[in-house]
């Protein structure tokens, strides 16, 4: 029973990271919003996993949440932001994809690295999933830092926070509910401020290359 | 009660201006008036906290008030009265329309509740939730002049700070990690006073990796080096009254979440690790910040670099013992008191001027004297000079350097912080003399705006001269509990 929930559990975080990796190949907006929206159905999926074999009802409402938040309603808007800015493509970004694969590996170990005393120290049956979960993490971040398309970097972003939700539900069976609630919250305004600069950079600038983000100096 | 109108006064500014469509001048003198009641409760509750009670409120204690967050609920509410008084919306002629105005009262009266909201949160989590906060309700207001540097500063801002703020929450995660495969689950786990009590037992390295992470975060807002790069450029963008918001408390709201931390991590692993820590980010700031000064051209910019410079310096001295961290809080209080009105007095200049560069801004003194009297005794504060409350509390921190056998670091700080002193008084010079513009008009106008000034140069040398006998013992209070 147990050996089930685990393998379910490793099983559903690797899908996590796998997904995460594709925006390091994949050059269009519309391949990442598939991506993304992707993983975090089976983000949802692994929080009903949880829910199911721990009989925690307070997770599946968080399921269902994530679910509504993360795989439709945050997906639809990137949809729309597709027609207007879905032509820029992810052509020449900082770091090339040989190169990004290779450095995103090397962050997965460092994440098997640094979750030792972690995995460790849990006695949890889900224990085994969470190096890959902050794996997602740094692979997310080397993918804010490398790319030069603000959407990219947004979706980035998304997926750095699916990294640490998953770490929370692997780790440690969700947070507060209040927490999850509040970050949910966040996330939403966040991302709809993001939205909404991604907008002003393309209305002022003519581009969403942050390249051109450089009149700001010393 | 106190919680009540420090925390539902603000929402109920920002829900009046969001609902009066189009904007009328009487909300923005509502929302300035309204901003003296989380004044009131600050001061109140300090009162009741100078009297040895930690005041809690709502199911499972949701806020909790003890000297530490009375401190931070006095500088915010402070800094926002000023803010919402000399910010846009209640002078006739300001350079901003209607929308724009209707829109700086909302998120500035938003801004402020997620602050006062993260110094009372108990649960550690709801405290990032509420910093998280800060970052929206303030980016939003960044580009209320729609220009390619505003629309840049607050790109890099949100993106940035909320990506840091991310790795906050991950250290947030990795500590109630630890408390459950200890406790198991529990509503409270995430309660600071919980984690504090528990901290002992806990296992050392998952909490240290935690605190990385938070010290990552946190700095991030915080503006500690190398994380720094949004600050200036969003300090120098933004409306001169969300400036004060930002470099006078946000900075401070930050600091004051890594010092929570500090606490429940030191509890747990001894001060040694956080100490190096909390060094090695300050020193690197404060260098950083105090090269960078030589070089400016910009003086909102320098105002900002200034900012790191000094968050450096608190960070610093939260790595001194109790000494330090007395030192580290008073410095606190003065800086933000010193840079709210500094970026306020920028804002009148800029005004003025319609420039922020300090070359196209010479000749202060005559166009507008009072002005550059002010701005002259804020740089003059800010560069560590005396009579000022700055010059104490570096004196004060320096000291407890020397006092915690750290005398070569000690050193480099204060060669550190006379490249910066000479840096910022050779710019002032600039921007003081020489001979205005021609189609500048001469003479002061809306003289009543620099009242607010005048009680912060007030404060700032009364903080110089003595230190009032209430500040003092909510300061000893603060060290009793970062310090036990």
């Amino acid at each position: 029973m147990n050996s089930l929930f685990s393998q379910l559990a490793v099983l559903g975080s690797s899908l996590t990271l796998i997904f995460g990796l594709m925006l390091l190949w994949h050059r269009s907006v519309h391949a990442y919003t598939t991506a993304f929206a992707w993983q975090s159905v089976v983000l949802a999926g692994i929080v009903a996993v949880v829910a199911y074999f721990e009989r925690d009802p307070e997770l599946y409402f968080v399921a269902a949440m994530l679910l509504w938040l993360k795989a439709w309603f945050i997906p639809r808007l990137l949809r729309r932001m597709e027609e207007p800015l879905g032509a820029e493509q992810e052509l020449q970004p900082y770091v090339n994809t040989a190169t990004s694969l290779l450095i995103s590996g090397l962050l997965v170990l460092f994440a098997y690295a640094v979750c030792r005393p972690l995995v460790a120290l849990s006695h949890l049956p889900t224990r085994a999933g969470m190096p890959l979960a902050l794996g997602l993490i740094f692979v997310s971040l080397f993918v804010i830092a490398s790319r030069k398309k603000a959407l990219t970097q947004v979706i980035g972003f998304l997926m750095l926070e699916n990294g640490i939700a998953l770490l929370a539900v692997l780790g440690t069976y969700g947070i507060p509910l209040v927490v999850e609630i509040g970050v949910f919250l966040d996330l939403l305004l966040g991302f709809m401020v993001m939205q909404l600069f991604v907008y002003r950079i393309h209305e002022t600038f003519e581009s969403i290359d942050v390249e051109q983000l450089g009149r700001l100096r010393h | 009660m106190i919680f009540v109108l420090l925390l539902l006064t603000p929402l109920l500014a920002a829900a009046t201006a969001a609902l009066v469509k189009p904007y009328r001048a009487w909300v923005g003198w509502l929302c300035a008036a309204l901003s003296f009641a989380p004044l009131g409760a600050a001061l109140w509750l300090s009162a009741r906290v100078l009297e040895g009670e930690v005041l809690t409120w709502g199911p499972g204690e949701f806020l909790r008030a003890d000297g530490l967050s009375a401190l931070l609920v006095l500088c915010v509410s402070f800094v926002a009265a000023l803010a919402a008084w000399l910010g846009p919306g209640l002078a006739v002629e300001d350079g901003y329309d209607a929308a724009e105005r209707r829109s700086y009262r909302v998120f500035s009266n938003l801004f402020a509740f997620t602050m006062l909201l993260a110094v009372t949160a108990h649960n550690v989590g709801v405290m990032w939730v509420a910093v998280e906060a800060t970052t929206i309700t303030s980016a939003m207001l960044i580009p209320l002049h729609i220009t390619k540097a505003s629309v840049e500063a607050s790109w890099k801002y949100i993106l940035i700070g909320s990506v840091g703020i991310a790795l906050a929450f991950v250290g947030t995660v990795l500590a109630y990690f630890d408390f459950v495969n200890l406790a198991g689950e529990q509503a409270s786990a995430l309660n600071w006073t919980s984690l504090l009590h528990s901290a002992p037992v806990l296992h050392d390295e998952v909490l240290k990796l935690a605190f990385v992470f938070v010290l990552i975060g946190y700095g991030t807002k915080a503006g500690l080096a190398p994380m720094h790069t949004w600050l200036p450029d969003a300090h120098s963008e933004s409306p001169s009254a969300l400036s004060a918001m930002m470099s006078g408390v946000l900075l401070a709201v930050a600091i004051y979440a890594i010092l929570r931390w500090k606490i429940v991590v030191d509890a747990a692993v001894g001060p040694a690790f956080t100490n190096r820590l909390l060094i090695a980010l300050g020193l690197l700031s404060l260098a950083i910040a105090a090269f960078t000064l030589i070089g400016q051209r910009n003086y909102k910019r320098m105002l900002a670099y200034s900012s790191i410079e000094h968050t450096g310096l608190t960070c610093l001295g939260l790595a001194l013992g109790p000494l330090g961290i007395f030192a580290a809080m008073l410095h606190l209080v003065n800086h933000t008191v010193t840079k709210s009105m500094m970026f306020l007095l920028a804002g009148r200049v800029q005004q003025r001027y319609r420039s922020t560069e300090i070359a196209e801004v010479p000749g202060l003194v005559r166009t507008m004297p009072v002005t550059a009297g002010f701005f002259a005794a804020g740089m003059f504060a800010i560069a560590g000079l005396p009579p000022f409350g700055l010059f104490i509390s570096e004196f004060a921190l320096v000291r407890a350097g020397f006092a915690a056998g750290r005398g070569w670091l000690m050193g480099v700080v204060l060669v550190l912080l006379v490249v910066a002193f000479i840096a910022l008084v050779t710019h002032l010079n600039r921007m003081l003399y020489g001979d205005p513009p021609a189609p500048i008009p001469v003479g002061e106008r809306q003289l009543w705006a620099l009242a607010p000034a005048g009680l912060c140069v007030v404060i700032l040398v009364i903080l110089g001269l003595t230190l009032p006998s209430p500040v003092s013992r909510l300061l000893n209070k603060i060290v009793e509990i970062a310090a036990p």
